[in-house]
């Protein structure tokens, strides 16, 4: 104990860490307590005042572990976290049209939002190897594969939305450890062509040339720069030919998920009455406890993906802008951490929890303003359910770990 | 390279630029819909807004094999409250005007707060003097109204109560485990088929869109309606059962206990399932009158047990097929095997005794008679594992499969079984007694049923199914229900010789005479279920024609004494009116030729003794 108690000390808890997460989670609970206490599923609250207090344990138990002991554990804790996401496939029960969960007692348990943080952990290892380097075509697909593993299994459940996120921190992850450009916008070109070439041509073709131009600017040479153009138009049109060709109802599912008010009143129900929930908040909002559209449950499953939804109807935007003002203090606290840490397994550690906060906050948010499509994804902190709640805890308990213990490496 | 690119300022840099933009677009967006868009969106949530109400389906009818419709679905008005809209202050109004039970309104309303403008349904089937004074009192009633379900309506009244079952309101235990997919108020399957298809029959629920004021009534329907979600009618059933056949049987059956449950031997459907007595369904649709359900309920006859796959009785001789084709397949006869039968046989001092003293007889003949020794003799050689083997080949001790929700698995004990009932205190003697088809074995006439018609078709298990199609009425897809076969693993040779034993149980000089039907070849077994203290039961399974088997038959009746003389005539009838139809000739039982004589028979040394 001895040798493991000197790492930690209160002092050197970083408070701009600490603090917007303490606030966001108080203000998730009072939010979720609005959303839920005048009805027969309070007990949500009850069970997540419950998820907060295991939470908060969870992270400082997290502080205690001696120096360097996430690297020692991030392979281990990845191949725990592959076996459960395999076993959650064969046993898991389904909730929701998603088959990854645990019951344990009144209590469901999601392997895949822990898988996130070992994931983490297991390429950070991997990418802050002296062996590794950024430029050896094995060494890609070797990470490819360490975040592709997760990613299938999650897959298989389904789940569209978490299984998205590992490439979000894969790309950051590499970024940070020094990928170049032009691999970056190779790996991100075919997505966004993807994507746009189902909401227009107009928007394809002008992607198409413009990411190409930008590698034609980066690698200066015209013949890689054409072939790059020419395998994105036909990623573009194979797409878009694909998507005519699917069954009308296939078509409308794709359409309304893209813009949920092509149907008001299935898909888009949600959207548009957690806009009229944010909209009719205004400046100072209606009041704790006052909101309409939350009080008479005009949005649906309000207190899990929709929770933004509370602060901005009942507190208006002073609610809403506080809300996001902690995750940016938290977002760019961590990050200048992960520039300043000079072990470089925290550092990478530390960009690829950002950058799983960030695609969190922006997708949930995003969601609940109408700017994105409906896609599972909670809000750190405030999200009503106890795997990634936890999971957040544990990784701001991993951050603020990375931190103490900086100074602690020979 | 790479050393200066780890984390540089540089990347940062680009870093901070995309949380930056990200958060940004967030921020612009938050002040657009709570600044510039700030009145539209209040005066929204504060005035009109639309509300969602789910709408139910109808459900799927149910034909008969010739397309007759059996169950329909008539309208009827159920009383709905708004949570919204109510107040609580009407309730004894409620209870004068409708006589309705103030706890379930109660219960209903307080817990419906996820959706407090859902309408809860409070009571079924309204009168039209009813629906008069709802319409008189609409003023006084706020959140009060009616909406029209359907019920079921049963054009055949009193039957087939027992295979189709019936409809009514959700548990809240069933609510529990079901799921998602149910509201307290709903209609769901209750027993049978309406259970086993609830998923088929019950269709997706719809949602309508209406438009609400500040205070949260419905002004109109949203959008003219064109919004709403149409509810998905359920799928129609067509089942396997022959009416002519069912009612036939229910009508011999009338005024006794017991069953039938005939099968089509080539695929296993269900073409009678009686079970008696039996009870008016259309009693269950709608409200149930109290006097009505205790009547039922105190009934010693137990009118709403299900008798042909709830119901487990000792099968008696009909189970020596089993012990005999186990023998014949296993090896350790074969039809020359001669078993001596002095008339009783003795077991560590206990005398276990026969019908008569039948001398050196093969299996053929020991079915025939229905020798106990023999059998008494067989089992020990055959042991507790093969029986085991060959019950559950036959789906004897577990379920058949049956498309029916209620289903007994009967019990064929396992030394386990004995092991845990009595400890090391049981004997071999209990092993004698399962020869003969008594003591601790019970099995379903629908097990039955199966067995014989797996003995008739020479050796492959079809599930029974009572359901022949599914029509889907959205897509207008039919689809066929699978009877999934299963070849046992049971020589034709072995088979053929147990049919020849049942062939001349009816048509030699066996036990089975009364099942007999002119123009047909009969094969079958007689059995009697000893039930004491009570009177026995009486058993027959049998199948026809011999050659071609079209039906296999299970008849059980409760304490009415000799298979022979009670269940045999019975089965002799139902196989008359399926085969041959209602016209069919009633004449004399003609005796018939015993076919393919090559067997050597053991001449009788006794007269042949019902069983």
């Amino acid at each position: 104990m001895a040798r493991i108690l000197p790492t930690f000390s209160l002092r050197k808890v970083d408070l701009l860490i600490l603090l917007p997460v303490v606030v966001l989670v108080v203000a998730g609970l009072l939010s979720i307590f609005s959303a839920t206490h005048n009805a027969d599923i309070f007990i949500k609250f009850q069970k997540q005042v419950f998820w907060a207090i295991l939470g908060v344990l969870l992270m400082v138990l997290v502080l205690f572990a001696p120096p360097r002991f996430y690297h020692y554990i991030a392979y281990l804790s990845y191949g725990v976290a592959i076996v459960l996401l395999l076993l959650v496939l064969v046993f898991g029960k389904t909730i929701g049209g998603n088959a990854g969960w645990f019951g344990i007692g009144g209590y469901g348990i999601q392997p895949s939002e822990f898988a996130k943080v070992t994931t983490v952990l297991a390429l950070g290892r991997f990418l802050s190897d002296s062996t590794t380097s950024m430029h050896s075509f094995r060494d890609l697909t070797k990470a490819i594969g360490i975040v592709g593993l997760p990613w299938v299994l999650i897959f298989l459940q389904p789940d569209f939305g978490t299984g998205l996120i590992f490439w979000v921190i894969f790309l950051a992850m590499i970024f940070w450890a020094g990928a170049e450009m032009v691999l970056l916008l190779t790996l991100l070109s075919p997505v966004i062509i993807s994507v746009l070439s189902v909401i227009g041509i107009w928007y394809f073709l002008i992607a198409a040339f413009v990411v190409s131009t930008l590698f034609y600017v980066m690698k200066r040479n015209l013949g890689i720069a054409l072939m790059f153009l020419a395998l994105n138009l036909s990623i573009g049109f194979g797409v878009q030919y694909t998507f005519s060709h699917l069954p009308e109802y296939q078509k409308n599912r794709i359409a309304v998920f893209i813009d949920p008010t092509e149907a008001p009143l299935s898909a888009g129900w949600n959207v548009i009455q957690s806009k009229v929930a944010i909209g009719s908040g205004g400046m100072t909002g209606r009041g704790y406890l006052q909101g309409s559209q939350t009080q008479l449950r005009f949005v649906p499953e309000q207190w899990t993906d929709f929770i933004f939804c509370v602060p901005a109807e009942e507190f208006g935007f002073i609610g809403g802008m506080s809300i996001l003002l902690m995750f940016t203090l938290l977002l760019f606290r961590s990050l200048r951490i992960a520039r300043i840490l000079e072990f470089r397994f925290s550092s990478l550690v530390v960009i690829g929890i950002t950058s799983l906060f960030l695609f969190h906050v922006f997708i949930n948010i995003g969601m609940t303003l109408g700017l994105l499509p409906v896609i599972g994804i909670p809000l750190p902190f405030m999200s009503y359910g106890g795997s990634f709640f936890l999971t957040s805890m544990l990784a701001i308990g991993i951050v603020l770990h990375a931190w103490m213990t900086r100074e602690m490496f020979e | 390279m790479e050393h200066i690119t780890f984390g540089s300022r540089k990347r940062t840099y680009t870093m901070a630029a995309v949380i930056a933009s990200l958060l940004a677009i967030l921020t612009i967006r938050l002040y657009e819909l709570q600044f510039v868009q700030f009145q539209s969106f209040r005066s929204q949530a504060e005035t009109n807004s639309i509300r969602q109400i789910a709408k139910d389906p109808l459900r799927g009818l149910m034909y008969d094999r010739t397309g007759k419709l059996l169950v329909d679905n008539n309208p009827s008005y159920t009383l709905t409250v708004t949570p919204f809209e109510f107040e609580w202050r009407i309730l004894p109004l409620l209870k004068q005007l409708f006589d309705i039970d103030t706890n379930v309104v109660r219960y209903r309303v307080s817990r419906a707060g996820i959706n407090s403008f859902q309408p809860v349904k409070i009571a079924r089937d309204l009168s039209f003097a009813q629906l008069s004074l709802l319409e008189e009192n609409r003023t006084l009633l706020p959140g009060v109204n009616y909406t029209i379900e359907s019920r079921r309506v049963y054009h055949l009244k009193p039957h087939l109560a027992h295979l189709l079952g019936y409809t009514k309101e959700i548990s809240p235990g069933l609510l529990k485990s079901l799921g998602a997919y149910y509201q307290p108020g709903d209609i769901v399957g209750f027993n049978g088929i309406e259970a086993y298809y609830e998923d088929i029959l019950r269709g997706t629920k719809g949602y309508g869109y209406h438009s609400v004021d500040s205070r949260g009534k419905v002004i109109e329907s949203f959008d003219h309606g064109r919004a709403d979600i149409v509810a998905e009618e359920g799928s129609d059933l067509v089942l396997t059962i022959d009416m002519d056949l069912q009612l036939y049987g229910e009508k011999i059956l009338h005024g006794r206990r017991g069953a039938i449950v005939a099968l089509d031997p080539t695929n296993g459907e269900v073409l009678a399932f009686v079970s008696s007595p039996d009870y008016n369904l259309s009693d269950f649709s709608g409200r149930i009158p109290v006097d009505v359900w205790s009547a039922l309920r105190d009934d010693p006859a137990s009118p709403m047990f299900n008798r042909c796959s709830m119901a487990a009785y000792p099968p008696g001789s009909t189970f020596k097929m089993l012990v005999a084709v186990a023998a014949l397949q296993e090896g350790i006869i074969d039809i020359n095997t001669r078993i001596n039968c002095p008339g009783s046989y003795l077991l560590a001092g206990q005398e276990f005794g026969c019908h008569g003293a039948h001398g050196d007889i093969n299996v053929v003949s020991a079915i025939e008679h229905s020798c106990n020794v023999f059998f008494y003799k067989l089992i020990f050689k055959l042991g507790f594992d093969n029986l085991q083997k060959y019950g559950h080949l036959f789906h004897i001790g577990r379920l058949t499969g049956m498309d029916i929700s209620n289903e007994n698995t009967g019990l064929l004990p396992s030394r386990e079984y004995y092991d845990k009932r009595y400890g090391s205190k049981w004997n071999i003697g209990y092993l004698v007694n399962l020869g003969i088809g008594q003591g601790e074995i019970n099995t379903t006439p629908l097990q039955m049923a199966a067995y014989t018609a797996t003995l008739a078709n020479g050796g492959t298990y079809y599930r029974p199914h009572a359901v022949k199609e599914i029509k889907d009425r959205v897509s207008n897809k039919t689809t066929m229900v699978d009877n999934k076969p299963e070849r046992l693993p049971i020589s034709r040779e072995a088979l053929a010789v147990i049919q020849r034993g049942m062939f001349r149980v009816v048509n030699g000089s066996g036990t089975g005479y009364a099942a007999r039907v002119s123009g047909t070849k009969v094969a079958g077994k007689t059995g009697t279920a000893q039930n004491p203290p009570n009177p026995d039961h009486a058993w027959f399974v049998g199948y026809a024609p011999f050659e071609d088997p079209r039906i296999a038959i299970a008849v059980i009746v409760e304490n009415s004494g000799f298979g022979g003389t009670v269940a045999a005539p019975i089965a002799g009838a139902m196989i008359r009116r399926y085969l041959f139809g209602e016209y069919a000739p009633q004449g004399e039982h003609e005796p018939t030729e015993v076919p393919d004589p090559v067997i050597p028979v053991v001449p009788l040394r006794d007269a042949a003794v019902e069983d």
